[in-house]
C-alpha cells in the first residue's frame, strides 16, 4: 500500500483539474496542516514545486516602493516534472538582472 | 565551583506563542544574543521555581528538526550537545498534527519532553476538543499542559512540570515504531553504533540511526570518519528501497505522520462543521466546475457598470473643473504677467492642461476601477479568478496559472509580464507574456469611457466589460494556435492552490490598495504624460509645409499632423483614416493614456476654437459653481452605487426594477465632457467602436514592449509588436466593415 506521503504525490499527478488544499485535505481525510506538511516535504525533496507571486522585482516604471498592480495571490503548488529541471531559469531575463 | 543551572530548552513551530511562553516562564531575567556563527537570534532566560534556579532557552521555530536550515540544525544541535533537562514543546492546539511532527522527532533525540498545548482558546473556538490526559497517557505519560501565553492561564502548571521533570528521575520516552522493512535495518544499524563508544558518548544510537537512513546531510558530514559506518547506512537505505520501493526517508517521514494519527485518535475530536468551513461551501458555487465561469463573468460584469456609472458624476465634474476655473484662472494668471495670447499661454493652456489635464479627468474612473478591484481582492475571490478560469484555458491547451499573469495586466501590462515568470517553462512564459498584452490595462480604460460615454450611453458599461471580453477571447485565441504551432510543449499540469478563506473586505486595506493604485496613475500624469503632451504641443506648434508660423499653424500643416498623415491611410480600411486618429494612436505608444492626452489637444482645441467666447465669470461665481457641483457629483455618486442593484437584477429577462433619482432630474441634463462632444463631431459609432477595438488590441506601450525584450529579447519583441498590431489592425477593419455591411452605427 502506498504511504500517505506518497498519495499526496500521487494525487498531483493524478489530478485532472486544479484543487484547493483544503479540498485535497478533506479528501483525503487529514487536517490541512498535516497536509500542508506533506507538501513541504515532496518541496524539499524538489518533488513539488512552490510557485508563489514574481513581479515584484519589477522596477521598469521606476515605482520604488513595488509595484501597486500586483495582485497578492496565494501559494500553490505542483508537480516537477522529470524534464523540468533544466527549464527553470533563476527568473525570466536569464540572469542579466542579477537575481 | 560554580554548580551550573540545569537547561530547559524551548522548541516549536514558527508563529504559536513560543516568545509568549518564554516571556511568561522568565519575565525580564532574559539575554538577548546570537548563536555562535550564525544570525539566528538566541534568546535565554532565567526561570526560578522554589529556590531552583534554571536556564531557559528559546530554540528557533522550526518544523522539524532535519538538517534543510539553520534553524533546524541549531535546535538539534543544542539539544544534543546541551542535553538539557526538559524541552518545552510547544504546540499550536488548533493544529495540532502539524505541530505534533516536530514532538516526534523530539522523542527521537529521547529527550523529556512536555507537551504546552497552546492557543487552546482559539481551538475551542474552532470546536475543537483535545483529551490531555488521553494525549499525555499515549506520550507515555509525558506532562500536556494547556496554555494561553497571552493571557498567562497554564503557565503556573507549566512551571511546575518543568520543576517535576527537571528532577533527576529521569523518563520513560516514547519509541516510534515504524514499519517492519525500516525497523530490520534500524535495529542493526544502532547495535552497530552501541559498538562505537566515541558516537554514543554523544548521540543516542537509535536517533542516529534512523538520521543515517534518512541521509542527513549534516550528520553524513560530521561522521565522515566513519566510512564502514557510512556504507552500512548506505546499503541498509539501497535495501528498504529495493524492499518497499521507497526511499527511507519518506518511509521513516511516513512513520511519524502515522505515528502523530495514532496519538490523536480519539484525543483530538473535531466538530462535523469544522471539516467543510464556509468558504468552502462557498467556494462549491463560486469555483463551481459550470457556475464558476458565468459567476466570474458576472462579477466582471458588475465591476465595469460601477466603473463607468459610479465614476461618471466625478468625471463630469473634474472636467467642468479643469476646462472651466482651472484653465481660466490659468489664462488669467498668465494675462496678469504679461503673457497673455503668447505662445506660453498656448503651451500651458492648449498643451499642457488640455493633455494633462485630459487624462487627469478620468482619475475618478480609474479609482472606480481599482476600488471594485480591491473588495474582490481583499474578499478573495481574485485569487480564486485562476481556479475558477482553469478548465477555459485549459479547453484552450493553456496553463490556468497564465490567467494569473493576465489578471495581474488588467492592472498594468509591465508586471505582467513580469509575472510571467511564476510559470517554469519558458515557452509557456513566452506564450503567457505573447497573451498579457490583450488583458486591457487600467491605461487603455479612458479612451473607452470616453467612446462609451460618448456614443453608447447608458450602455457604455456594457463597451466597457466587452472591451475587457474581447481581450480575453483574443488572447485565448492566441494562446490556442500559438500552442498548436510555435510553442507546442507539454500539456498544462493541473496545480493544488491554497486558497485564503472569504472575509468581509478591510476598508483601510482596499482603500489603501486604492490609494496607491490611483496614485501610480497621477504620478504618470505629472511624468510621462506632461513630457508627451508638451512634446506634442510643440510638434504641432511647429510648421513644416511653409504654411503658418510657429504657434500660428494650421494642425495638419504642423510637423504632427503632416506625419499623422503619412500614418493615417493605414487606418482608413478600418474606418478612422483622418490624420487625428492616426496621430493619437502613434502618441499611445508612449503610454496609453497619451491617446486621450493628444486627443484631448487636438480634438478639444479645434472645438474650443469653433466656440463662441461666453461672459467670464468671476472668481466667486467660479468658487460657488465647484462646491455646488461637487455637491451634485457626490449625491449622484451616491445614486449610482444604489442602482447597481436595480441595474444587476434587470439583467434578468421580465424584471424591470425602478432606479433611484434623487435630484429628480429627467437625464436630459448635458453631462457629456467636452472631448466626448467633440468626438461626437469626428466619430461615428461604428468608427468610434472600430478606434476602440484597435486601442484594446494594438502594440502595447513602449514601457512594456522593454519588459517584453528584457525577459524574452529583441526577436520576441519584434514579433510581439508586429502581431499585435496586424491582430488590432484586422479586427478594427473587420469590427467596420461588417458593420458598414449591416448598415449599422454609419
Amino acid at each position: 500500500m502506498a504511504s500517505q506521503l506518497r498519495e499526496v504525490l500521487n494525487r498531483f499527478g493524478d489530478q485532472s483539474a486544479p484543487v484547493s488544499l483544503n479540498h485535497m485535505a478533506r479528501d483525503m481525510q487529514i487536517a490541512p496542516g498535516v497536509l500542508d506538511g506533506m507538501i513541504a516535504y515532496w518541496v524539499r525533496k524538489g518533488k513539488l514545486r512552490e510557485v508563489g507571486n514574481t513581479g515584484d522585482n519589477c522596477n521598469t516604471c521606476g515605482v520604488k516602493s513595488g509595484c501597486p498592480f500586483i495582485i497578492a495571490m496565494p501559494r500553490y503548488y505542483e508537480l516537477v516534472r522529470d524534464d523540468d529541471a533544466d527549464t527553470i531559469p533563476p527568473c525570466g531575463c536569464g540572469g542579466s538582472c542579477g537575481v | 565551583m560554580a554548580v551550573q543551572s540545569l537547561k530547559i530548552a524551548l522548541a516549536g513551530n514558527p508563529n504559536v506563542g513560543k516568545s509568549t511562553i518564554f516571556n511568561a516562564l522568565t519575565g525580564s531575567r532574559q539575554h538577548v544574543g546570537n548563536w555562535p556563527g550564525k544570525t539566528v537570534e538566541k534568546k535565554e532566560g532565567r526561570l526560578h521555581i522554589d529556590g531552583q534556579d534554571l536556564v531557559v532557552v528559546d530554540l528557533p521555530g522550526t518544523y522539524s528538526l532535519t538538517a534543510y536550515s539553520a534553524e533546524e540544525i541549531i535546535s538539534r544541535d543544542f539539544i544534543i550537545n546541551e542535553q538539557p533537562g526538559a524541552v518545552v514543546a510547544v504546540v499550536d492546539a488548533a493544529n495540532l498534527e502539524r505541530n505534533l511532527y516536530l514532538v516526534t522527532q523530539l522523542l527521537e533525540l529521547e529527550v523529556p519532553v512536555i507537551l504546552a498545548l497552546n492557543m487552546t482558546d482559539i481551538a475551542r473556538g474552532r470546536g475543537l476538543t483535545i483529551d490531555a490526559g488521553k494525549l499525555s497517557k499515549r506520550l507515555n505519560g509525558a506532562p500536556v499542559i494547556e496554555t494561553v501565553g497571552n493571557s498567562g492561564i497554564g503557565v503556573d502548571a507549566l512551571k511546575a512540570a518543568i520543576q517535576k521533570l527537571a528532577e533527576p528521575a529521569g523518563i520513560d520516552t516514547v519509541k516510534i515504531a515504524y514499519d517492519d522493512a525500516l525497523e530490520r535495518e534500524i535495529v542493526p544499524l544502532t547495535e552497530a553504533i552501541q559498538a562505537i563508544p566515541e558516537l554514543t558518548a554523544q548521540y543516542r544510537p537509535r536517533w542516529l540511526a534512523i538520521k543515517l537512513l534518512e541521509d542527513d546531510s549534516d550528520i553524513t558530514e560530521r561522521l565522515g570518519e566513519y566510512t564502514a559506518l557510512l556504507e552500512s547506512a548506505e546499503a541498509a537505505a539501497e535495501r528498504i528501497e529495493n524492499t518497499t520501493g521507497e526511499d527511507a526517508e519518506t518511509l521513516i517521514t511516513d512513520g511519524r505522520y502515522g505515528f502523530i494519527n495514532a496519538i490523536v485518535s480519539g484525543a483530538l475530536t473535531r466538530p462535523r462543521e469544522a471539516l467543510e468551513t464556509t468558504s468552502d461551501k462557498i467556494d462549491r458555487v463560486l469555483t463551481h466546475r459550470y457556475y464558476g465561469v458565468p459567476i466570474f463573468l458576472l462579477l466582471m460584469w458588475v465591476v465595469f457598470q460601477f466603473t463607468a456609472n459610479v465614476s461618471a458624476p466625478f468625471l463630469d465634474w473634474v472636467d467642468g473643473l479643469i476646462g472651466g476655473p482651472i484653465t481660466t484662472w490659468a489664462g488669467s494668471l498668465l494675462g496678469v504677467v504679461g503673457l497673455g495670447g503668447t505662445w506660453v499661454e498656448a503651451l500651458l493652456i492648449d498643451g499642457v492642461i488640455a493633455g494633462v489635464g485630459g487624462v487627469l479627468v478620468f482619475v475618478p474612473v480609474l479609482m472606480s476601477l481599482y476600488l471594485a478591484i480591491g473588495v474582490l481582492e481583499d474578499s478573495g475571490y481574485m485569487a480564486r479568478a485562476a481556479f475558477v478560469m482553469d478548465r477555459v484555458m485549459r479547453a484552450m491547451g493553456l496553463h490556468g496559472k497564465s490567467f494569473l499573469p493576465m489578471l495581474v495586466g488588467f492592472g498594468c501590462t509591465v508586471p505582467a509580464v513580469y509575472a510571467t515568470r511564476t510559470l517554469e517553462n519558458e515557452d509557456d512564459r513566452k506564450l503567457t507574456g505573447f497573451l498579457v498584452t490583450f488583458m486591457s490595462c487600467g491605461a487603455r480604460l479612458p479612451v473607452y469611457v470616453v467612446i462609451g460615454a460618448a456614443f453608447f450611453g447608458a450602455s457604455s458599461g456594457n463597451l466597457i466589460f466587452g472591451m475587457y471580453l474581447l481581450g480575453i477571447a483574443v488572447a485565448l485565441l492566441t494562446g490556442w494556435a500559438l500552442k498548436r504551432t510555435v510553442y507546442r510543449n507539454k500539456p498544462p499540469q493541473p496545480f493544488v492552490m491554497e486558497l485564503p478563506p472569504y472575509r468581509a473586505p478591510r476598508l483601510r486595506d482596499v482603500w489603501r490598495q486604492t490609494w496607491e493604485r490611483t496614485s501610480s496613475f497621477v504620478r504618470k500624469a505629472g511624468t510621462i504624460i506632461l513630457a508627451s503632451s508638451i512634446v506634442i504641443w510643440l510638434l504641432m506648434a511647429i510648421p513644416i509645409n511653409g504654411n503658418g508660423s510657429f504657434n500660428d499653424v494650421a494642425p495638419e500643416d504642423s510637423v504632427f499632423g503632416t506625419v499623422a498623415e503619412v500614418a493615417s491611410p493605414v487606418f482608413a480600411p478600418a474606418g478612422f483614416g483622418e490624420w487625428q486618429a492616426s496621430g493619437s494612436l502613434i502618441t499611445g505608444f508612449v503610454a496609453k493614456e497619451v491617446i486621450i492626452g493628444t486627443m484631448s489637444q487636438i480634438y478639444v482645441g479645434a472645438a474650443d476654437e469653433a466656440e463662441t467666447t461666453e461672459s467670464t465669470p468671476t472668481l466667486l461665481e467660479d468658487l460657488s459653481g465647484i462646491g455646488t457641483s461637487f455637491i451634485e457629483a457626490s449625491i449622484l455618486t451616491v445614486q449610482e452605487v444604489v442602482n447597481i442593484v436595480p441595474r444587476t437584477v434587470n439583467i434578468l429577462p421580465g424584471i424591470n426594477m425602478a432606479e433611484a433619482n434623487f435630484l429628480g432630474t429627467g437625464g436630459e441634463e448635458d453631462d457629456t465632457t467636452s472631448l466626448e462632444a467633440a468626438l461626437t463631431q469626428v466619430f461615428t459609432p461604428l468608427t468610434a467602436l472600430a478606434f476602440t477595438v484597435f486601442v484594446l488590441l494594438y502594440t502595447p506601450c513602449m514601457v512594456t514592449v522593454a519588459a517584453m525584450r528584457h525577459e524574452f529579447g529583441t526577436r520576441f519583441m519584434l514579433y510581439q509588436i508586429a502581431y499585435t498590431f496586424i491582430i488590432a489592425w484586422l479586427a478594427a477593419t473587420v469590427v467596420y466593415q461588417i458593420g458598414t455591411l449591416i448598415g449599422w452605427g454609419g
